[in-house]
C-alpha cells in the first residue's frame, strides 16, 4: 500500500496539494463499479443486439440520442473558451481552460462510445466516410465530430504531457513546446468544426418534413434549428464549465479560479441565452402559426397529450431560458454565488429539456391521423450505458486533476498555460 | 544512434503516412464489411432454378387452388391459382405461410405413446389388437376425400363405426339436412344468386367456407356502394369484419340469435311478407326486443330488409335450428339463390356409419380438429402432422405434412356447385410419416389405396360425361380421350366442375318451430383455429400488429 | 423510358383479413418472429391499420388501411437523411430502394418517415431449423441492425425483366410484374401500375375525386393513394383536417 502512496504522489506535481491516496482511491471506487456495470450493459447490446434496449419502430432515437446530443451540447465549452481566449483575447478566462479541453474531450469521446453501441453495425461506421451523402445533416455530424474528436484529443496532449513524470521524458518535453505554436490554429478549426456540427445537430430535426413538430423554416440550406442549437450550445457551454469548475472546487474544497473568472463565463452565457431565447421565441411564433399548420398539422394539438402539455414550452423558453439569462446578466444575482450556480444549472437543464423535446417528444408525437401518442422508457442496458459515460468523465477528469496542471501553474513551475 | 526529436517527428508521420500506401488498412475495412454482411449464422436462400407447380391447400376443407414456387426442390412461395371456379385465385392469409409449417418448432416427427418415443410397428401392433378386442370408431374430419372413403371401408370390414366431425358451416347446414332428408355434404349455399344475404355471425368475409369465394362476390358488387346488388345483412353482438363492411350491422347481445330469429319469423307470417304460412313461433316482439337490445322498430325493419329483394339467404354461425328455419319461412329451400343440393358426384361417397359402444379404440384422422375429445375410455390412436400440445391421445402418430402427401378435394362445404380436385404432393415425405388411411391400408391390404381410389374416381368423372375441368382454359369431360388424360389434368392443377343446374326442389318436414338450444359458436380461424398449429408468420397478424386478436383452439 | 410504379388501395374494398401482410412477408424471408416481439419491434413491411371514426353507438364505423412504404416523389424524407447513401430513388422506376448492407442502422431515416413505414431488424433473423429451405430465392437475407422496408417486390420486377429481355422487348409486361401484396388480396382492393403510363389503369384511378392520399400536405409526393367513398375515411388523409384535431383513432 505504501508503494502505491509513493506511486501516486510522484505522478502529482510538487508543490501541488491533493488529496491522500486512500481517499481519491476510495472517491473513485463508486465511479469505476458505475463504469464496468454499465460497459457490461453496452457488451450485452453489442452481443445480443439492440433488442436489449426498450426502443422500438416508433422510438428509433432513445435515451443515448438524447444523452449524446445532450453532452455535446455541454462540451461547447471547450471550443468556446477556446475561442473566446485565442481569437477573441479574453485572457481573464485562461485559468480554466484545461479544465474545458478535459470536459470537451469526455464529452465527445463519451459520445462517439455511445453512438458505436447504438447502431446497428458499428463495424460499418466507416461507410459514412466512403460512401457520405452530402444532402444529410449527420454525414457532416459525423465529419465533424470525428475531426473535432481529433482535434481534442491533440488539445488534450499538451495538458497530459504537462505530468511531471511524463516531463522528464525530453522528447515529450520537446515536442509540447513545439506543439504550443500549434495552439491558435487548433482553436480556430476546433472552433469551426463546432459550429457546424453543433449547427448540424439542429439540423437533424429541423430537416424532418415527415415530422412537422420538429420541421422549421429554412435559410439557404439550414433550418433555424442549426442556429438555435449552435446559440444554445455556446450559451450551455460556459455554464455548464462554471458548474463543473465549482463542483470540483467544493469537492476538493480548494479555491481553484477567481471567483470573476466564473462570474465571467456566467455574464457570456447570460448574454448569448438571451439572444438564444429570443431568436427561439420568435422561431417558435412562427412555427407554431405558419409552419405547421401549413402542412396540416394544427398548431396547439402537439400539447394535447400529457405529461407534454405546453408547460414544456413555457419551461423550454422562459423558466429554463428567460429567468436564468435575466439571473446571470443583472451582476447584483451574478455576484451571489448561490445564485450564479442555480442560474448556470437552469440553463444546462433549459438545454437538456430543449434536446429531450426534440429527441423524444418528436417521436412520441403522432403524424399520420390515426396514430396514437407513445410512450417510452430506457431499459436498464440504456441507463447504465449512459451511467458509463458519466462515470468515465468523472474519472478522467479526476485523474486530470490529480495528476495535470488543469487550473494553470503551481509554485516552482513556469507559468504557463498549455492549451485551449 | 540518437534519435532526435526531429526522427521522432519525422517517423511518426513518415510510418501514418506510409501504412495507408499499403493495402493493409483497405483490405481489413472491406472485410469488416463483408463479414458484416455474411456472419455464418444468417441463413442464405438455396440456389437454383425456380419452377412453379400447381397443387392445393390442405389447410381446411376448401382446398383452394395454390401455384407454388420452387428452388431446389423445396416450396418457397405461394400464391393463389386462378384456375379454381370457386376460390377466384384467393387465398386466406394463413395458406401464404402455409409452405413453411413442415418446418414448424412443433412439428411431430416420431411415433409417440404415452409421452415416450415408440415406433410404427408397436403402434400397428396395438390397433390390431384393438380392433380384434372390441368395436373400433374411425374419425374423420375432412369427408369425401379418398382417403375418407378408404377409412370407412375399414371401418365396415372391421365392424367399426365411421364418424365425420363437421365443421361450423357444415354444422349450419345441419337443420336443413334433418328437415330435407339430404345429407348434409350434399346441401350448399347458393350465394351466386343470392340478393341479401342475412348472416347470424357467420364471418362471411373473413374466413367463412372458401375464402375467396363470398369475397369475390362481395368486392364485386357490393363494395363501396350506397345501394348494393348484394346486401349483406351481418346480425352479431360484436363489429367484426363483415359486420364492418357489411350493408347493415345489427348488434344483438350475445346469445339471442334464436330468439331475434323467432320474431322476425313472427314479423314475415303475420304481415304477409312470405307466401308460405310456415311454423308460427311463440315469441314475443317486445320479449326480442328487450332481450337482443334491439328496439321493436328496428327488428321490424329488419324483417323488411330481409324480404326487400330476394332471394334472401340466412346463414348461422353454427348449428342454430331456428335461424335455419328463416330459410324454410323464405322459401329458400331448394330455390336458385337459396339452400341448394349438389347433384350427386359421379363417384360414389363415404357414409357416416354408427357402431357399437363403448368404443375400444379410436382411430383419429389428422384432419380432425386438434381439441377432439375422444370418449373416455377407448384407446385414441390420434394422426397429426404437428404436436399442438395438451393432447390426450394414447399414440400420437406423425403425418405428412403441407404438400407432402397426396390427396383429393372433394365439394367444399358450402359450395353450391360440385368441384373436384387432386392435390399432388410436392415434397417427398420421409418413410417415418403415414397418414390413417394408409396406416388402415397396410394393416388390411385388401382396402384399395388412396391413388387407386382417386384413379377409380376420375374414371367415374370420365364416364359420367359431364362438367368441365378448369385450368388454363375450361375443357369439357367430354373432350378428353381417355380417363387416363383426365386424371392427368387434375393431378396437375386442374379442377373439376360439375355443369350448372337448375336448383332441384326440396322436401321440407319441418312443423313446428324449433325450440333446441343451438351448440356454441366456435368461429372461424381468426378466433378459433382447428388445426394444431399456425404459420409461424401468421404471428405478422396478432403479434406485430393489432390487426387481428390472437387466436385460440377451437372447441369442438 | 421511366416508370413510376405506385397502387391505388380500395378502402371499401380491403377487408382487414391480412393476406397481403403474410405474403409480403413470405416473398421478403422476413423472419420467424422472435418470442420477444411485440408491436413495436416487429417487422411488416406491408401494414394494415384498423381505424375507427373515434365515434360510440351506431354511428361507429371502422376502415382497415394498409400501409407500406409510399415511395415518396418529392424530397424524400428517407433518402435525404441517409449518412451514407443506404437509400436512394431509382430513377429508372421511382422505387425508393434501401440497401440493407450497406445499412448502418443509425435509425435516422426511421425518424424521417412520417408514415412509419420503417422497420428495424433489432434481433438476428432466425428460422426453425429446416425452415430456412422455404427462403425465396430472389432476395437476399438481412442481418441484425439494419433497417428494411418495403421494395414494391424489386426481386419481382427483376424477374420481369429479364423475361422481357429474353423475349427482345423494351418494355416489361405488367402481367409479369405483380407485387406480393397485390397478388395476394382477396378482393383485388390493391391496383397496381405505372404511373407515369398514361394508358395505364392505375394513373387513370388516381384522378376519381374519391381519391386520397396520407399526408400529402407534407409535400413528399406519396405514389401510394387511396380510394373510398366515405368522407370520414378520406379525412383520415390529414392529420388536422379542418384545423382541428381528428377524432379518428387506432382500434
Amino acid at each position: 500500500m505504501s508503494d502505491l502512496v509513493i506511486i501516486d504522489r510522484r505522478f502529482i506535481a510538487r508543490g501541488e496539494e491533493r488529496a491522500s491516496t486512500m481517499k481519491f482511491m476510495l472517491w473513485l471506487v463508486p465511479w469505476i463499479a458505475m463504469l464496468v456495470f454499465g460497459i457490461y450493459a453496452a457488451a450485452l447490446c453489442l452481443y445480443y443486439g439492440l433488442n436489449q434496449t426498450n426502443m422500438d419502430n416508433r422510438f428509433a432515437f432513445g435515451l443515448w440520442i438524447f444523452a449524446d446530443l445532450s453532452v455535446i451540447a455541454m462540451g461547447a465549452g471547450a471550443f468556446f473558451t477556446g475561442f473566446l481566449v485565442y481569437i477573441l483575447k479574453q485572457e481573464e478566462l485562461k485559468p480554466v481552460l484545461n479544465s474545458a479541453v478535459v470536459v470537451g474531450l469526455v464529452c465527445y469521446s463519451g459520445a462517439v462510445a455511445v453512438l458505436m453501441v447504438d447502431v446497428g453495425q458499428p463495424l460499418r461506421a466507416w461507410f459514412t466516410f466512403w460512401h457520405p451523402n452530402t444532402h444529410s445533416m449527420l454525414t457532416e455530424v459525423t465529419f465533424c465530430i470525428t475531426c473535432y474528436l481529433i482535434v481534442l484529443i491533440l488539445e488534450y496532449l499538451p495538458v497530459l504531457l504537462r505530468n511531471r513524470q511524463l516531463q522528464k521524458i525530453p522528447s515529450f518535453l520537446v515536442f509540447e513546446h513545439q506543439f504550443h505554436k500549434l495552439v491558435p490554429v487548433l482553436a480556430a478549426v476546433g472552433a469551426f468544426l463546432s459550429f457546424f456540427h453543433q449547427g448540424s445537430l439542429g439540423g437533424l430535426y429541423g430537416v424532418l418534413r415527415g415530422r412537422p413538430f420538429a420541421f422549421r423554416e429554412h435559410f439557404a440550406i439550414w433550418p433555424t434549428t442549426f442556429f438555435l442549437f449552435i446559440l444554445s450550445a455556446i450559451a450551455v457551454g460556459p455554464s455548464f464549465l462554471l458548474l463543473v469548475v465549482a463542483t470540483v472546487e467544493g469537492v476538493t474544497g480548494r479555491k481553484l479560479v477567481e471567483p470573476s473568472v466564473l462570474r465571467k463565463l456566467g455574464f457570456i452565457s447570460g448574454i448569448l441565452l438571451g439572444v438564444y431565447v429570443a431568436a427561439k421565441s420568435i422561431d417558435t411564433i412562427i412555427w407554431l402559426n405558419v409552419t405547421s399548420p401549413s402542412v396540416g398539422f394544427a398548431p396547439w394539438e402537439y400539447y394535447a397529450y400529457k405529461p407534454f402539455g405546453s408547460a414544456i414550452l413555457f419551461s423550454e423558453i422562459v423558466l429554463l431560458g428567460l429567468l436564468p439569462a435575466i439571473l446571470l446578466i443583472l451582476p447584483k444575482t451574478r455576484a451571489h454565488r448561490g445564485l450564479l450556480l442555480l442560474a448556470a444549472a437552469l440553463t444546462c437543464g433549459g438545454v437538456l429539456l430543449n434536446r429531450f423535446v426534440l429527441t423524444v417528444q418528436t417521436l412520441a408525437l403522432p403524424t399520420l391521423a390515426f396514430d396514437d401518442f407513445l410512450k417510452y422508457t430506457p431499459s436498464w442496458q440504456e441507463v447504465a450505458t449512459f451511467g458509463a459515460v458519466i462515470a468515465y468523465g468523472v474519472i478522467l477528469y479526476s485523474l486530470s486533476y490529480r495528476y495535470l496542471p488543469l487550473f494553470g501553474h503551481s509554485k516552482g513551475e513556469e507559468k504557463h498555460v498549455s492549451v485551449g | 544512434m540518437k534519435v532526435s526529436r526531429r526522427d521522432l517527428l519525422l517517423g511518426t508521420a513518415g510510418l501514418t503516412a506510409g501504412v495507408f500506401f499499403t493495402p493493409v488498412p483497405w483490405k481489413v475495412l472491406d472485410d469488416v464489411s463483408i463479414w458484416t454482411q455474411n456472419w455464418p449464422w444468417i441463413p442464405q436462400p438455396a440456389h437454383g432454378p425456380v419452377t412453379t407447380k400447381l397443387s392445393s391447400c390442405t389447410l381446411c376443407a376448401s382446398g383452394c387452388s395454390i401455384r407454388v414456387r420452387m428452388a431446389a426442390g423445396f416450396p418457397v412461395g405461394i400464391s393463389g391459382a386462378a384456375s379454381h371456379p370457386l376460390t377466384q385465385g384467393a387465398l386466406c392469409p394463413l395458406g401464404f405461410a402455409a409452405h413453411q409449417l413442415n418446418w414448424h418448432p412443433a412439428r411431430l416427427r416420431e411415433v409417440r405413446h404415452h409421452g415416450r418415443s415408440a415406433s410404427w410397428e408397436e403402434a400397428s401392433a396395438a390397433f390390431e389388437k384393438a380392433c380384434a378386442e372390441g368395436p373400433v370408431a374411425v374419425i374423420d374430419g375432412r369427408s369425401g376425400r379418398a382417403a375418407s372413403a378408404v377409412l370407412q371401408a375399414f371401418a365396415t370390414k372391421h365392424n367399426g363405426s365411421y364418424e365425420v366431425v363437421l365443421n361450423t358451416e357444415e354444422k349450419s347446414l345441419s337443420p336443413c339436412a334433418q328437415w330435407t332428408g339430404v345429407p348434409v355434404n350434399s346441401l350448399g349455399y347458393d350465394l351466386e344468386n343470392a340478393r341479401t344475404v342475412v348472416s347470424f355471425g357467420a364471418p362471411l368475409l373473413d374466413g367463412w367456407g372458401v375464402p375467396g369465394r363470398f369475397t369475390h362476390l362481395w368486392s364485386e358488387r357490393a363494395a363501396g356502394k350506397t345501394d348494393p346488388q348484394l346486401r349483406l345483412i351481418q346480425i352479431e353482438p360484436s363489429l367484426s369484419r363483415t359486420a364492418t363492411n357489411a350493408w347493415r350491422w345489427v348488434p344483438i347481445c350475445q346469445g339471442t340469435e334464436a330468439l331475434l330469429a323467432a320474431s322476425l319469423a313472427k314479423i314475415l307470417i303475420e304481415e304477409h311478407l312470405v307466401s308460405s304460412p310456415g311454423p308460427l313461433p311463440p315469441a314475443s316482439l317486445t320479449e326480442a326486443a328487450t332481450q337482443t337490445g334491439l328496439t321493436p322498430t328496428a327488428i321490424r325493419d329488419l324483417a323488411y330488409a330481409m324480404v326487400e329483394r330476394r332471394p334472401t339467404l340466412v346463414i348461422g354461425a353454427d348449428e342454430n335450428p331456428a335461424v335455419a328455419a328463416l330459410n324454410v319461412l323464405l322459401g329458400s329451400l331448394g330455390v336458385s339463390g337459396g339452400i341448394v343440393k349438389k347433384p350427386a358426384t359421379p363417384f360414389a361417397m363415404p357414409q357416416t356409419s354408427a357402431g357399437r359402444t363403448p368404443r375400444r379404440a379410436v382411430l383419429v384422422d389428422s384432419t380432425v380438429p386438434w381439441e377432439y375429445i375422444a370418449p373416455s375410455g377407448a384407446e385414441v390412436f390420434r394422426f397429426a402432422a404437428w404436436d399442438g400440445g395438451g393432447n390426450r391421445a394414447d399414440w400420437l402418430l406423425p403425418a405428412p405434412g403441407f404438400l407432402e402427401e397426396l390427396t383429393d378435394l372433394p365439394t367444399p362445404p358450402t359450395s353450391a356447385v360440385a368441384v373436384y380436385g387432386i392435390a399432388p404432393s410436392l415434397l417427398i415425405p420421409s418413410a417415418q410419416l403415414k397418414t390413417a388411411a394408409e396406416f388402415a391400408q397396410q394393416i388390411d391390404s385388401t382396402l384399395p389405396t388412396v391413388d387407386q381410389t382417386i384413379h377409380a374416381r376420375c374414371e367415374g368423372i370420365f364416364h359420367a360425361h359431364r362438367g368441365s375441368v378448369n385450368s388454363e382454359k375450361k375443357f369439357p369431360v367430354a373432350g378428353f380421350e381417355s380417363a387416363a388424360k383426365l386424371e392427368e389434368a387434375l393431378r396437375t392443377g386442374g379442377i373439376w366442375l360439375e355443369d350448372s343446374s337448375s336448383a332441384a326442389a326440396l322436401k321440407c318436414s319441418l312443423k313446428e318451430w324449433p325450440t333446441d338450444s343451438p351448440t356454441r359458436v366456435s368461429g372461424n380461424w381468426a378466433n378459433a383455429w382447428a388445426a394444431p398449429v399456425m404459420p409461424t408468420l401468421a404471428a405478422k397478424l396478432y403479434r406485430e400488429s393489432s390487426l387481428r386478436e390472437t387466436p385460440q383452439r377451437s372447441q369442438s | 423510358m421511366s416508370a413510376r410504379y405506385g397502387m391505388v388501395i380500395d378502402l371499401d374494398r380491403c377487408t382487414g383479413c391480412g393476406a397481403c401482410m403474410v405474403a409480403c412477408a413470405v416473398e421478403n424471408n422476413v423472419p420467424t418472429s422472435p418470442a420477444r416481439v411485440t408491436d413495436r419491434t416487429g417487422l411488416t413491411p406491408m401494414l394494415v391499420h384498423k381505424v375507427s371514426n373515434g365515434l360510440e353507438g351506431s354511428g361507429h364505423r371502422e376502415v382497415f388501411i394498409p400501409v407500406a412504404c409510399m415511395h415518396c416523389a418529392h424530397e424524400t424524407p428517407c433518402v435525404s437523411v441517409c449518412p451514407q447513401q443506404a437509400v436512394e430513388v431509382d430513377q429508372e422506376t421511382g422505387i425508393v430502394m434501401q440497401i440493407p448492407q450497406r445499412c448502418l442502422g443509425c435509425r435516422y431515416c426511421m425518424t424521417a418517415c412520417p408514415y412509419h413505414a420503417r422497420y428495424f431488424n433489432w434481433w438476428d433473423p432466425s428460422w426453425p431449423p429446416g425452415m430456412e429451405k422455404t427462403l425465396n430465392p430472389g432476395v437476399a437475407t438481412r442481418m441484425r441492425g439494419v433497417v428494411e422496408k418495403c421494395n414494391l417486390c424489386h426481386a419481382r420486377l427483376h424477374t420481369a425483366m429479364e423475361r422481357a429481355a429474353a423475349a427482345g422487348k423494351k418494355e416489361i409486361d405488367m402481367a409479369d410484374y405483380v407485387p406480393a401484396c397485390v397478388e395476394a388480396c382477396p378482393t383485388n382492393a390493391i391496383l397496381f401500375g405505372n404511373l407515369a403510363n398514361p394508358n395505364d389503369p392505375v394513373s387513370q384511378a388516381v384522378h376519381s375525386p374519391d381519391t386520397f392520399r396520407l399526408l400529402a400536405r407534407l409535400g413528399t409526393e406519396p405514389k401510394t393513394y387511396y380510394k373510398s367513398h366515405q368522407a370520414w375515411v378520406r379525412a383520415l388523409a390529414e392529420r388536422s383536417p379542418n384545423g382541428h384535431v381528428t377524432e379518428a383513432q387506432h382500434v
